[in-house]
């Protein structure tokens, strides 16, 4: 569904990925692993078209779609939820999801379904963005993207600073939207997450790809755990 | 700003009061009357430069440009054609429109100081051809002559009807920017001053959404325009100066950006003071000045935002 080969990027004039090659398959969570400052967002970033296109493949259903801009990745079926969650904060938390709702494919996704699966969401739908606690805005974040009626979602550590609560409900979300065949491609720094929710991994350091593999491939591989993940 | 939530009896009892209070202004004799009708159009260019600057995160620095090319339109039209004030009004905030979208469609190509940078030059271009082209426009000495339009029956010489069609030009924009705040496109605008990148990855080309802003704002400020021509009667290249751009920026922020009443209390503050120190001492704007500066210190949110944190129920977003 998505695939990337041999894709480069940049910073001004520092290299910082230096030809990643990955593959996400229909109803497949794929993980992207490593330490600060591996990659791994700029590789979301790169496909999201946030970065200028440089050397590399992005294939989307065997279509290229490198240099593509992020609106147009979003209508053809891209969400993305961004490490900084990005929330509008003088708009409620309706309106952060309508204002996302207008570009559907099919229409799978309704306020009604984003409630059904954030019911804190519900409760909070006419409080202003500023005023939601980290973990509902990882909520609202998750649920703007789903608005879009995406058929792959990237996360950027959907994880990061929140409750162990509110993790396992943010878990359990993405596990059910695993059920219905929505492809994922999870940033995540918490190992036992990924090794729960995710079908591969990939792991990068400085920028490249150092591992592939399932879970129990990754839970057994001392070296690759120790020398990229500093567990 | 909440929607959905309707407004509560107090909020209606106040909106009416007032419009009320508004209407019956005229009963205090002409000077006050023409300077209320002034007040109302500056606050008109306020609030269309609000929809930029608090709304679509916009910093325009020529939004002159698209006030003055309205009146232009108008006087030009009805001392050189002898077309009535209407059609000239219409002329105006279609001109104003039209250049509103081509200074636009250059301008929103970059953003932050640059986007100022641009806005103002192009103003500035207007300014220079409407000082140059003395045959048509009168250069720096202005065009007067204009013969201001009746409406039914009653003509607009008269500073009574004058204010009224003032007042009622005012309302619609008023209110026609409380809606579209409150609509998805107004939530459009606001996503993309919040996080432009954000609206991006939820599908939205920005860039045409900011030339819509742009535009709306163009054909707004349009209108203000030409109500300044039926009530002035007279223009010159004063109204495209930098300095009517940087008036517009000191009235919204005085009176608070990013929420459409704010600018209206701008307005009222800014030509008070001009009005009221400036009949006292030459130097009205070091007043102004001063009083903008511990605005910002002391005001962040403008006049407006004083006000609602103080008498309101809810504090601003």
């Amino acid at each position: 569904m998505l695939a990337l080969d041999g894709v480069h990027a940049y910073y001004g004039n520092s290299h910082v990925l230096h030809g990643v090659s990955l593959r996400v398959d229909k109803g497949e969570v794929v993980c992207l692993l490593g330490r600060n400052g591996a990659g791994k967002t700029t590789t979301v970033l790169s496909i999201m078209g946030y970065l200028a296109p440089r050397p590399g493949r992005i294939e989307y259903d065997g279509k290229s779609v490198a240099g593509f801009a992020p609106h147009r990745m979003a209508k053809m079926g891209f969400g993305f939820v961004p490490q900084e969650r990005g929330i509008f904060p003088s708009l409620t938390v309706e309106e952060n999801l309508t204002v996302a709702a207008r570009h559907g494919t099919d229409g799978r996704w309704t306020l009604e379904r984003a409630y059904d699966l954030f019911p804190r969401l519900k409760e909070r739908r006419r409080n202003l963005g500023f005023q939601l606690s980290g973990g509902e805005q990882q909520m609202l974040s998750i649920a703007r993207a789903l608005m879009l009626n995406p058929r792959i979602i990237l996360l950027d550590e959907p994880s990061e600073g929140l409750a162990p609560m509110i993790v396992e409900e943010i878990v359990g979300v993405l596990r059910s939207l695993k059920g219905e065949g929505l492809a994922i491609l999870l940033i995540e720094q918490n190992l036992r997450v990924a090794l729960d929710l995710g079908d591969r991994h990939y792991v990068l350091s400085k920028g490249e790809v150092r591992f592939t593999g399932s879970s129990a491939e990754l839970e057994h591989n001392e070296h690759v755990l120790s020398e990229y993940l500093s567990v | 700003m909440t929607t959905g939530s309707p407004p509560s009896p107090r909020t209606t009892a106040i909106w009416i009061a007032c419009i009320v209070a508004l209407g019956l202004v005229p009963l205090t004799g002409t000077y006050v009357t023409g300077l209320a009708a002034e007040i109302l159009i500056f606050a008109i260019f306020a609030m269309s430069l609000d929809l930029l600057i608090g709304y679509t995160g916009l910093m325009s620095f020529g939004h002159a440009a698209f006030f003055g090319v309205s009146t232009y339109t108008m006087v030009i039209l009805g001392v050189h054609l002898g077309w009535s004030g209407w059609i000239g009004f219409a002329a105006g905030v279609a001109m104003s429109t039209i250049a509103a979208f081509v200074i636009g469609f250059f301008a929103i190509r970059v953003s932050g100081i640059p986007f100022l940078m641009i806005t103002m030059a192009f103003a500035q271009l207007l300014m220079s051809i409407s000082v140059k082209w003395r045959s048509v426009t009168g250069g720096t000495d202005g065009l007067s002559g204009f013969q201001r339009p009746t409406l039914f029956g009653l003509s607009l010489e008269n500073r009574v009807t004058q204010y009224y069609v003032v007042l009622v030009g005012f309302l619609l924009v008023l209110f026609f920017l409380r809606r579209l705040i409150a609509s998805p496109l107004g939530s459009i605008f606001i996503g993309i001053k919040e996080n432009e990148q954000r609206m991006l990855a939820a599908g939205y080309p920005v860039q045409r959404f900011k030339l819509i802003a742009f535009t709306l704002a163009g054909a707004l400020a349009g209108i203000g325009g030409g109500l300044y021509g039926l009530h002035n009667a007279f223009v010159s290249s004063d109204i495209l100066h930098w300095s009517l751009s940087g008036d517009a920026i000191i009235m919204v922020i005085l009176g608070g950006a990013g929420t459409i009443i704010g600018p209206i209390f701008g307005s009222a503050a800014f030509l008070l003071l001009k009005n009221v120190v400036s009949s006292h001492t030459h130097y009205w704007l070091l007043w102004v000045g001063t009083i903008f500066i511990l605005c910002v210190m002391f005001l962040p949110q403008g006049l407006w935002g004083f006000l609602r944190q103080r008498f309101g129920r809810r504090p601003p977003p």
